[in-house]
C-alpha cells in the first residue's frame, strides 16, 4: 500500500461500522465529561480490597467521577462508603489516602471522622455526632440528625473487592451486572480470604479506554518480546475472548509452561484454590477493570479517568491471607516478575498506550482506529474490543466511529436496512 | 468480681488523673481531687476522648478539655452543658491502697443502633 494523501488518510476504512473507532472518543473533553456523567456516576466501581481496611476504624479515600469517596470499616466490621465531603461547607473531610480513625484527630475524637475545618464529627455509619456550638448557632432550626454524611451503595464481593456506586438505584444489581463474568474465577477467589500484597499506581497521558483496549487483546504480544519468544504455542493461540453481558470479556484459560520462560519456575504449588495448576484466567470488565489470575497471583487494575488524555491506573497484587512468609515472598516474586513496575510486561504495556496518547492528544485531527481483526474469537481477534464499544455506545448514546451520531440513530438505521433487505 | 486493688493512693498526685490497667484487663482512670478519689472509665462519656489526656482536675471538678463537659467529683453533679453522667466504680482506701468494687467493665453506649439494609436505606 502506497502512502496516502490527506483525503485517503481520512477516508472511511473498508471495514464494518463496529470494526473501527473515531479517535475523538479518546481525546474530546466534552465526551470525557459525558463519560463521567453517563458511565462512571452510574456504574459499580471496585474501589479497593477489603484487606486494605482490615481492622475496625480503618479507612481509605479515593474518587469516582471526580467525587471524593471515603470507605471505612465500622466496629461491626461492615465496610461502608460515603462521599468524603463535609455537609457543613463542603470541605474535603479526610485528606489522608488511608489510615485509622482509632486515634482522634487534633480537633476530633477517637473513632470519629472529623472535618478539621469547624470540627464537625461523624461515626462509622455516617451519623453526624458532633456539631461545634450546635445550639448556640442553629438554636432548634437544624440538628445533627439532619446533617449526616452522604452514604453510598457499597458491597464487598467477588474475592473481597469493595464495590461502590454513586447511583442509589443502579439499573442492575452488582450480582447481575458482574456475576456471570466472574463465574470462571468465583470459586478460586471466594474459597478463602485474599490479601493485597502489592500496590502501585501509574498516571499516564492517555485515554482510559486505550488502556482497557490493551487489556482486551493479546495481539500486542508482538510488543512483549519475551512473551513472544517463550510463550507462543498452539494452546496459547487457541484461547478465546468470550463476551459477557454488560460489556465484559473473559479470556479463557490454558496451561502456562513457565519452564519455557527463562529464569521462571512452575507455579503449580501455589495455585489459587480450585484452580488447576498453572492456569490463567483474565476478566476485563466494562468500563475499565481487569482481574487477572496467573495461577499463584491475582492482579487487579482499575482505571480512574482524569481527563480525556490522562488516566490513573491502580495496580494491586493479591495472594491468600493465610500465606506463610515464604509462600508470600514467592507469590510476590511471581507477581512482580510479570506485572511489577519492572516486570516483563507492564512497562511495555504502558509505553504502548502512552504512544497512542501522544498521537491522540486533544486538538489532533480525528483518526480511524482499527478494531477489525476477526480470528474466530481467539486472542488475536479484536472481538473483545468490539464488544466493549458496543456497550460504551449504548451507555453514552454515541456512535464510537462517528461521535456526531447517536447510538439510537444507528440502531434505527440498521433496523431500517434490515427491514428493506 | 469484687473489691479490687487499683494502686497505692500515693501513686496519683492530688488534682491529677492516671490511667491504670487492673485485673481482668480492664482500663480505669484514677482521679485524685484532693479530698478523695474517683475511679471511672478512662474515656469521656461525650465522645470517647481518652481522659488521661483531655481530663483536668481543679476545685473538685473534672473537666474534659475537648468540649468542656465537666462533673463535680464530690457530688457527681453535671456542670454547664454536660449531658451525660460520669459512671463510677465504688471506691475505698485501705492502708494506703486504693480499692474499687469492680463487677465487670463500666462502658458508655456510643453506637447508634440504626442500621437499615441497603435497599431500605437507599429507596427510602
Ligand atoms: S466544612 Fe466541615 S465543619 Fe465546616
Ligand atoms: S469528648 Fe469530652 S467533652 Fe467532648
Ligand atoms: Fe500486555
Amino acid at each position: 500500500m502506497p502512502a496516502r494523501n490527506h483525503a485517503q488518510w481520512t477516508a472511511k476504512p473498508p471495514l464494518a461500522n463496529d470494526e473501527w473507532i473515531d479517535s475523538r472518543i479518546y481525546s474530546d473533553q466534552e465526551i470525557f465529561e459525558q463519560e463521567n456523567e453517563r458511565i462512571f456516576k452510574k456504574v459499580w466501581v471496585p474501589v479497593c480490597h477489603e484487606s486494605e481496611l482490615s481492622k475496625p476504624y480503618d479507612f481509605r479515600t479515593m474518587s469516582i467521577a471526580n467525587e471524593p469517596i471515603i470507605v471505612c470499616r465500622g466496629p461491626d466490621n461492615q465496610v461502608r462508603a460515603f462521599l468524603n465531603v463535609c455537609p457543613h461547607r463542603g470541605m474535603l473531610i479526610e485528606r489522608r489516602p488511608s489510615g485509622s480513625f482509632l486515634e482522634g484527630q487534633p480537633s476530633g475524637n477517637p473513632k470519629r471522622i472529623t472535618c478539621m475545618f469547624h470540627a464537625w464529627q461523624f461515626d462509622m455509619k455516617g451519623n453526624c455526632v458532633y456539631v461545634a456550638r450546635e445550639k448556640e448557632g442553629y438554636q432548634d432550626r437544624l440538628c445533627k440528625e439532619e446533617v449526616g454524611l452522604r452514604r453510598l451503595r457499597c458491597e464487598v464481593k467477588f474475592g473481597g473487592f469493595v464495590w461502590v456506586t454513586l447511583d442509589d438505584n443502579p439499573a442492575v444489581s452488582l450480582e447481575d451486572w458482574a456475576g456471570k463474568a466472574f463465574t470462571c474465577l468465583q470459586k478460586s477467589l471466594d474459597a478463602e480470604p485474599l490479601e493485597v500484597f502489592h500496590y502501585h499506581k501509574a498516571i499516564i497521558n492517555t485515554n482510559y479506554k486505550l488502556w482497557h483496549d490493551t487489556n482486551s487483546e493479546f495481539y500486542h504480544d508482538f510488543m512483549h518480546y519475551h512473551n513472544r519468544v517463550t510463550g507462543f504455542n498452539d494452546a496459547y493461540f487457541a484461547r478465546k475472548n468470550e463476551a459477557f453481558e454488560h460489556g465484559h470479556v473473559v479470556v479463557g484459560t490454558f496451561e502456562v509452561n513457565y519452564q519455557n520462560y527463562e529464569g521462571f519456575e512452575s507455579r503449580a504449588a501455589l495455585s489459587f484454590p480450585h484452580l488447576p495448576p498453572n492456569q490463567w484466567y483474565m476478566i476485563d470488565m466494562f468500563p475499565g477493570y481487569n482481574f487477572n489470575l496467573r495461577g499463584s497471583a491475582l492482579r487487579c487494575d482499575i482505571v480512574t479517568p482524569l481527563g480525556p488524555d490522562k488516566v490513573m491506573i491502580e495496580f494491586r497484587g493479591l495472594g491468600l491471607k493465610r500465606d506463610t512468609p515464604e509462600e508470600r515472598q514467592t507469590r510476590i516474586n511471581h507477581h512482580n516478575s510479570i506485572w511489577g513496575p519492572f516486570g516483563r510486561n507492564l512497562h511495555e504495556d504502558l509505553i504502548g498506550v502512552a504512544g497512542q496518547g501522544t498521537t491522540m492528544r486533544p486538538g489532533t485531527e480525528s483518526r480511524r482506529i482499527l478494531h477489525g481483526r476477526q480470528e474466530n474469537q481467539t486472542i488475536h481477534d479484536e472481538n473483545g474490543m468490539r464488544h466493549y464499544y458496543d456497550e460504551w455506545g449504548r451507555w453514552m448514546n454515541i456512535m464510537p466511529n462517528n461521535p456526531d451520531q447517536t447510538w439510537s440513530e444507528r440502531s434505527t438505521a440498521s433496523a431500517a436496512v434490515a427491514a428493506a433487505e | 468480681m469484687s473489691w479490687t486493688r487499683i494502686c497505692k493512693t500515693a501513686d496519683v498526685a492530688p488534682n491529677s488523673v492516671k490511667k491504670i490497667w487492673i485485673a481482668g484487663g480492664i482500663p480505669v482512670l484514677v482521679v485524685n481531687y484532693g479530698s478523695g478519689f474517683r475511679v471511672v472509665p478512662p474515656v469521656c462519656p461525650h465522645m470517647e476522648e481518652p481522659l488521661e489526656e483531655s481530663g483536668i482536675v481543679a476545685s473538685c471538678v473534672l473537666t474534659c478539655t475537648k468540649h468542656l463537659w465537666a462533673w463535680n467529683l464530690m457530688t457527681l453533679e453535671k456542670q454547664g452543658e454536660t449531658e451525660k453522667p460520669l459512671k463510677c466504680y465504688e471506691v475505698k482506701e485501705e492502708n494506703g491502697e486504693l480499692m474499687a468494687f469492680v463487677d465487670g467493665e463500666l462502658l458508655y453506649d456510643f453506637d447508634k443502633d440504626d442500621d437499615m439494609d441497603d435497599d431500605a436505606f437507599f429507596k427510602s
